[in-house]
C-alpha cells in the first residue's frame, strides 16, 4: 500500500498565490510515501513545501520553472509499476493523447504522469495509462481560464492501482476514484 | 502439608542464591524420580487426558533429597543422595524450592490437573507455593488461574478452539490495511469488471462512503490507520527492546523474530480493541512472561496456539491493573498514585521504623521505586526465572494479584531494611532501583507472613 501524490502546474507566485486552503489542510506529512511533480511550481519555496510533505520528491521541468536543474523527464519504479514523468509542454500538439502515448512508449513505463494542460485526465491505451493531475492551484493555462484546482493521489498495491482524484469544484472538495489493474504482460509494447 | 517452624538464622538473606534461568536445567535438577514423573506426565498429557496421579509410585522408591542441606545451590541431584526421608509430606524445614517439596508439589499439581473438575481452592493453595518448571504445568496452571481454561476439563478443547478462532478473527479484521478494507467493501458493492477497455478515457467512479486516503474525518478508516501507525511504531520499538538478553525474545534467529512478531500482533490487536487505553509502554513487559511460558509448553498444540492464548490471558491479567496505565487516572482513587500510597501505608503498618526512615528522614518518595515495581509486576526487578516464580504466587493467591503484589513489595523493603536504615537518600534510591537479587522463596515466605500478621 504505497501512496503516491501526483501534483503540478501550480504556477506560484506568477499565476496563483498558494494552494487552496482546503487542499492544504488535507496534505499533511506522514501519509504520503512519494511525490511526483509534473513541473511549473515555479519557485523554490514550493519545492521546500513539498519536501516537508514527503522526502521522496521527483520533479520534472516545466517551461516556467525557475530552477533549471530539474530534468526534462524522469522514470521511477514503485512496487510493480514503472512510472514516468514529463511536463508535457515539449510534446506537440499539447495534450494530444497519441503523442503522449509515443512518449510513454519511449520511456517504457506503465503510467505516464504529465501536465501542462491544467485539465485532469486519465486515459488508457495499449501501452499503459496516462494521468494528468491538472493544476493544483487552478492557475490559468495557455488555452483557458476555466480551470478547477485538482491533484491526484495513487494507491499502489501490488498489481492494482486506485487513483483518487481530488478536485475543488465550487469551493468544495470532490473526490473520485479510478481503479485499474496491470496485467502481468502489459508492460509497454 | 505441614511446615515446621523455621529458625530465624535460616531465613537470613545470607543463604540466598539465584537459581539458574535455564529451564532445561530446572527440569533435570529435581531428583531422578521427578524426571520419571516428568516423563510420565509428558506421555500422559495432563492437559488433555485424565492421568493416574503419579504420586504413589513416586513416593515408594526414590532417593530423597537430603534434608539437612538447606542451601539452595544448584543441584546435581543424581549424585547427591542421602537418607531417605519417607514420603511426600515435606518434613524438612526448607521454606520451599528444594526437591522434596518440588516433587510433591508437582505430583499434587498433576493430580489436581488431571481431575475432571479442577478444584480452584486446592489449585491456588498448591500453586502459591511455587510451580515447578517442568512438564508444561505452569502453562496450564496459569491458564486456569487466569480464567482462560474452565474448571471442567471436558470443556477445555471446545473453549480453546472457540477462543483461538476468535483471536484469528480479530487479527484478520484489525490488522488489514485500508486498501484491503476498501477493496473488500467494494467487492460487495460492485463486481470486479476486469474487462479492460482497450483504449479511452478511464471511467471515474464515486468514492464509497467518502473514504479517501487524505480524509480527515474521525470515522475514516484511512485517518484511523494513520493514527494507528504511530502506536504501531511505538509497539514495534518496545517489542524490540523486550528482554534483550534472552535468545527467545531478541537475537537474529528466526525464532526470535517470529516471537517478536507474535508479541507485536497481540499488542496491536489489544490496542485496537481498547481505544480507551491503547498501548502504553510497559505492557510488553507484562505480556512477555505469559507468552514465554505458553510458547515453551512441551505440548505442541498448546505451544502453537501460544499467541492466541497469551492474548486472552494478557487481557485478563491486565484487567486488574488497567488503571495503572491510564494517565488520566493517575491521581484518582484507583490510579497508580493511590496504589503506591497504599504500599506506603502497608509498610507503615508493618515496619514503622523503616517507613519513617525512608519517607521522612531520607525523603525517598515511594514513587521513585515503587512505580516500576507495581506497574510492571516486578518483571524488571528480578531475573526472568525469579519473576516467573513471583508471578506464580501473584496469580494464585486468593486475595488477588494486586494485594499480593503490595505484600511482596513490602516484603522486598523489609528484607533489605538493614541497608535501608543505614543509608541516605542516594544509596537507598540506588538500592531500591536496582534491587539486589535474593532468594525468591524467602521473599515470598516473608510476604506470606505479612498477610497473616495483618489479619491478626
Amino acid at each position: 500500500m504505497v501512496l503516491v501524490l501526483a501534483i503540478g502546474d501550480l504556477h506560484i507566485p506568477h499565476r496563483a498565490p498558494d494552494l487552496p486552503p482546503k487542499f492544504k489542510s488535507m496534505l499533511v506529512p506522514g501519509k504520503i510515501q512519494h511525490i511526483i511533480c509534473t513541473g511549473n511550481l515555479c519557485i523554490e519555496e514550493v519545492h521546500d513545501y513539498f519536501k516537508t510533505l514527503c522526502p521522496d520528491l521527483h520533479i520534472t521541468r516545466g517551461e516556467y520553472d525557475e530552477d533549471s536543474r530539474y530534468p526534462e523527464n524522469k522514470t521511477l519504479t514503485i512496487g510493480q509499476f514503472k512510472l514516468g514523468i514529463c511536463h508535457g509542454h515539449q510534446v506537440i500538439p499539447w495534450g494530444d493523447l497519441d503523442s503522449l502515448a509515443m512518449v510513454q512508449r519511449q520511456l517504457d513505463v506503465d503510467i505516464l504522469v504529465t501536465g501542462h494542460t491544467h485539465q485532469f485526465k486519465a486515459y488508457k491505451h495499449e501501452g499503459g495509462v496516462v494521468i494528468n493531475p491538472g493544476s493544483a492551484t487552478g492557475a490559468y493555462s495557455s488555452f483557458t481560464y476555466d480551470v478547477n484546482p485538482s491533484f491526484v493521489l495513487m494507491d499502489i498495491d501490488g498489481l492494482r492501482v486506485v487513483v483518487y482524484v481530488y478536485e475543488l469544484i465550487d469551493g468544495e472538495v470532490k473526490v473520485d476514484k479510478i481503479d485499474f489493474k496491470k496485467t502481468a504482460t502489459a508492460s509497454a509494447h | 502439608m505441614a511446615k515446621e517452624r523455621i529458625p530465624d538464622w535460616l531465613n537470613s538473606s545470607l543463604w540466598s542464591t539465584t537459581p539458574s534461568v535455564d529451564d532445561r536445567l530446572h527440569r533435570f535438577s529435581l531428583s531422578p524420580t521427578t524426571t520419571t514423573t516428568t516423563a510420565a506426565a509428558a506421555v500422559s498429557e495432563p492437559i488433555v487426558q485424565p492421568t493416574v496421579p503419579v504420586s504413589p509410585p513416586a513416593a515408594a522408591s526414590r532417593p530423597q533429597y537430603t534434608v539437612t542441606s538447606q542451601k539452595y545451590e544448584f543441584r546435581d541431584p543424581i549424585d547427591k543422595n542421602s537418607n531417605n526421608n519417607s514420603n511426600d509430606n515435606d518434613q524438612n524445614a526448607s521454606p520451599s524450592g528444594v526437591s522434596p517439596d518440588d516433587i510433591s508439589r508437582q505430583a499434587q499439581l498433576l493430580a489436581e490437573l488431571s481431575k475432571k473438575v479442577v478444584n480452584f481452592r486446592e489449585l491456588r493453595r498448591i500453586a502459591s507455593q511455587g510451580i515447578p518448571d517442568g512438564a508444561g504445568i505452569r502453562s496450564t496452571v496459569w491458564k486456569l488461574l487466569l480464567g482462560y481454561l474452565p474448571p471442567d476439563r471436558l470443556q477445555w478443547s471446545s473453549e480453546l478452539a472457540k477462543k483461538r478462532s476468535e483471536y484469528k478473527q480479530f487479527k484478520e479484521e484489525l490488522l488489514m490495511n485500508p486498501t484491503e478494507i476498501t477493496r473488500k467493501l467494494e467487492k460487495s458493492a460492485v463486481d470486479d469488471h476486469s474487462k479492460s477497455e482497450s483504449s479511452g478515457l478511464l471511467s471515474r467512479s464515486q468514492v464509497t462512503h467518502g473514504e479517501h486516503p487524505l480524509s480527515l474525518g474521525e470515522s475514516s478508516i484511512w485517518n484511523q490507520f494513520f493514527q494507528d501507525t504511530e502506536i504501531i511504531e511505538q509497539i514495534d520499538r518496545d517489542v524490540k527492546r523486550t528482554h534483550p538478553d534472552m535468545q527467545f525474545f531478541s537475537g537474529d534467529l528466526p525464532l526470535a523474530k517470529s516471537n517478536q512478531d507474535a508479541l507485536k500482533d497481540i499488542l496491536i490487536v489489544f490496542a485496537k480493541l481498547n481505544p480507551g487505553i491503547r498501548y502504553v509502554q510497559g505492557m510488553n513487559e507484562i505480556l512477555a512472561p505469559l507468552f514465554y511460558v505458553f510458547r515453551n509448553d512441551p505440548d505442541e498444540e498448546m505451544a502453537a496456539a501460544a499467541e492466541a492464548d497469551s492474548f486472552f490471558c494478557f487481557v485478563e491479567l491486565l484487567s486488574g491493573f488497567r488503571d495503572h496505565f491510564c494517565k488520566q487516572l493517575d491521581n484518582s482513587t484507583v490510579g497508580i498514585r493511590s496504589t503506591i500510597s497504599r504500599l506506603s501505608q502497608f509498610l507503615k503498618e508493618h515496619d514503622e521504623e523503616l517507613w519513617r526512615h525512608l519517607e521522612i528522614t531520607t525523603k525517598v518518595n515511594p514513587q521513585f521505586y515503587a512505580f516500576r515495581w507495581i506497574t510492571l509486576l516486578l518483571t524488571q526487578e528480578f531475573n526472568f526465572a525469579d519473576s516467573l516464580h513471583i508471578w506464580d504466587t501473584l496469580l494464585s493467591d486468593p486475595e488477588g494479584p494486586l494485594e499480593t503484589l503490595l505484600r511482596v513489595c513490602c516484603a522486598m523493603l523489609i528484607l533489605v531494611r538493614r541497608r535501608l536504615l543505614a543509608g541516605d537518600f542516594t544509596s537507598n534510591l540506588k538500592l531500591l532501583q536496582n534491587y539486589p537479587s535474593s532468594n525468591i522463596s524467602h521473599l515470598l515466605y516473608v510476604a506470606n507472613k505479612l498477610r497473616s500478621q495483618a489479619s491478626n
